[in-house]
């Protein structure tokens, strides 16, 4: 019931900042309406890497506590962190073009870090579905997970020194919107986009999360049946013997 | 301390072992050779005949060669003991887990830094280039490439061994991880070779140490989940 | 919003597939929620059917 409410209060809370950054605050002096991507390109980014910090935790929780419910958590930070990221490449090159001219920059450490962190999710995922009992699976995708995470920062930093080196583009930096000295209108909208959005995230989380819970049981459920079918067929196969031994 | 030579001690027992093994099986450590070399003699196909074009792409092709090539040597340090469900009776060992990751990435450096000792002379013919005078730097950057892809693939080696996909995950899930060693690397490398005019190669030489650093930590400490199994 | 007209094709591809993508994925998971929910309680139904009558019955 309360996630309900949550979904019903996420979605208007999203409606109503897309509205205003859409058609409501004006547009940036130097980069035109084009800027407005932002509203959304930062959002995704930011949820990108919550899930996938939630993930990772996630992981390092299951380790700790070996209770398969981590494992559900950190399977749809993985999920739900995927499709984020894909959203802030996608936002970003949207971007990119009316401002940068390209759709793709390899000096900014940042579309070049998240274009990795979605390879080394997307890798997760797949790996995650070649396992099928719970527990292995969920001890190795923790483990997997922990390298993933810990890789990241390391590649920020390099594309910022490789960056660094060559004197990268300074002017139409998608920084501008980050910068706490903008105009304060542009502040507030992305603030409410990050707010509206953080709640989106926070209702997809609980619904996966059940959804995992649910479909792990009745995958259990299926594997116990499957178990005790078999046995149920070895013990028949052996019982027609008894018959014989009294018949000679 | 005495917990510490403990594990040191069987850390090279373990690295002894594999390196003996790849030894005895010569021919398919030489395989990961010549697989190496054919991809950087592919790469003049695909880059040339512009030698100048080859010469500046030469250090990023080295690495890629070293890369390609340390995805078939660690499948192939951890593929005979699971054959032979040896990698169990590891388990068993009441040794420390994170000496035998220790054990195994030094035995997987040792022949990524033979695969790159022989690709440079390969790499120096092919794209013409000279190496006097760099070769210590060279070597600086060998080492702590090695190092770190090493770790990073003993321990994706080891989370896939007993996959049935292992031969697509273990690159899926490698090659992003080590995307800033291959830059770091890359870039210590062309600046060694330039003479390192501007004084970068100590920054990029770090940033290999740190990658290292944490690489061979976290594998170590993740490892002991995966043999539990 | 006639300013830099062509930049509006950008802008409606970034926040289209976006708000949309989300919109979609809610709506999947919801659909496969209602689904698992549907099969575990038919799951629970069978399991209490099939369960054996209470001790004091069989004497």
């Amino acid at each position: 019931m309360g996630t309900r409410i949550l979904g019903a209060v996420a979605l208007l809370a999203v409606a109503g900042a897309s509205a205003y950054a859409l058609f409501g605050v004006p547009p940036d002096a130097n980069q035109g309406e084009a800027q407005r991507i932002m509203y959304v390109h930062v959002p995704s980014a930011w949820l990108g890497y919550l899930s996938f910090g939630v993930t990772a935790l996630a992981g390092i929780g299951y380790l700790w506590k070996r209770d398969l419910r981590l494992d559900a958590v950190a399977l749809a930070g993985a999920e739900i962190g995927v499709m984020f990221t894909a959203f802030t490449i996608w936002a970003g090159m949207m971007w990119g073009q009316p401002v940068w001219g390209v759709f793709w920059q390899w000096e900014d450490p940042r579309l070049t870090t998240t274009a990795l962190l979605l390879a080394l999710y997307v890798g997760y995922l797949l790996f995650r579905r070649l396992t099928d009992d719970p527990h292995r699976r969920a001890a190795r995708a923790a483990v997997v997970g922990i390298i993933a995470a810990v890789d990241i920062p390391i590649v920020h930093f390099s594309v910022e020194w490789w960056r660094g080196l060559h004197q990268g583009p300074t002017i139409g930096s998608p920084d501008k919107v980050l910068n706490p000295s903008a105009p304060p209108l542009f502040v507030i909208t992305l603030l409410s986009m990050l707010l509206s959005f953080t709640l989106v995230w926070l209702w997809l989380m609980i619904r996966r999360y059940q959804l995992a819970r649910i479909e792990w049981q009745i995958e259990e459920h299926g594997r116990l049946g499957r178990l005790t079918a078999a046995r149920r067929a070895s013990r028949a196969a052996v019982a027609p013997s008894d018959g014989a031994v009294e018949r000679a | 301390m005495n917990s510490l030579l403990a594990d040191a001690a069987v850390a090279w027992q373990v690295a002894r072992k594999d390196a003996l093994s790849e030894l005895r099986g010569r021919y398919l450590a030489g395989s990961t050779l010549f697989f190496a070399a054919l991809v950087l003699l592919l790469f003049g196909f695909a880059l040339g005949p512009d030698s100048r074009r080859l010469a500046e792409a030469a250090p990023g092709l080295l690495w890629l060669a070293i890369v390609f090539g340390s995805l078939l040597t660690v499948a192939r340090l951890h593929q005979l003991e699971a054959e032979d469900g040896a990698l169990d009776e590891l388990a068993r060992y009441p040794v420390e887990r994170h000496a035998i990751f220790l054990g195994k990435a030094l035995a997987a450096m040792a022949a990524l830094v033979v695969l790159g000792g022989v690709l440079l002379p390969v790499v120096a013919i092919l794209y013409g280039i000279d190496l006097a005078g760099a070769w210590l730097a060279l070597l600086a950057a060998l080492l702590l490439g090695a190092a770190g892809l090493a770790a990073v693939g003993t321990f994706y080696a080891g989370v896939t061994v007993r996959m049935q996909a292992r031969e697509v995950l273990l690159p899926l899930l490698m090659l992003p991880v080590v995307a800033p060693l291959l830059l770091a690397a890359v870039k210590a490398t062309t600046v060694a070779l330039a003479g390192d005019p501007f004084g970068e190669l100590s920054a990029w030489l770090q940033l290999l140490a740190v990658f290292d650093v944490v690489m061979i930590v976290a594998g170590a400490v993740t490892y002991g989940h995966l043999l539990e199994e | 919003m006639d300013f830099g007209t062509p930049d509006l094709g950008f802008i409606i591809a970034g926040w289209g597939v976006i708000l949309g993508g989300v919109a979609l994925y809610a709506g999947l998971l919801l659909r496969r929620l209602s689904a698992a929910r549907a099969a575990s309680l038919k799951i629970r139904r069978a399991a209490e059917a099939a369960e054996p009558p209470p001790a004091d019955q069989l004497s």
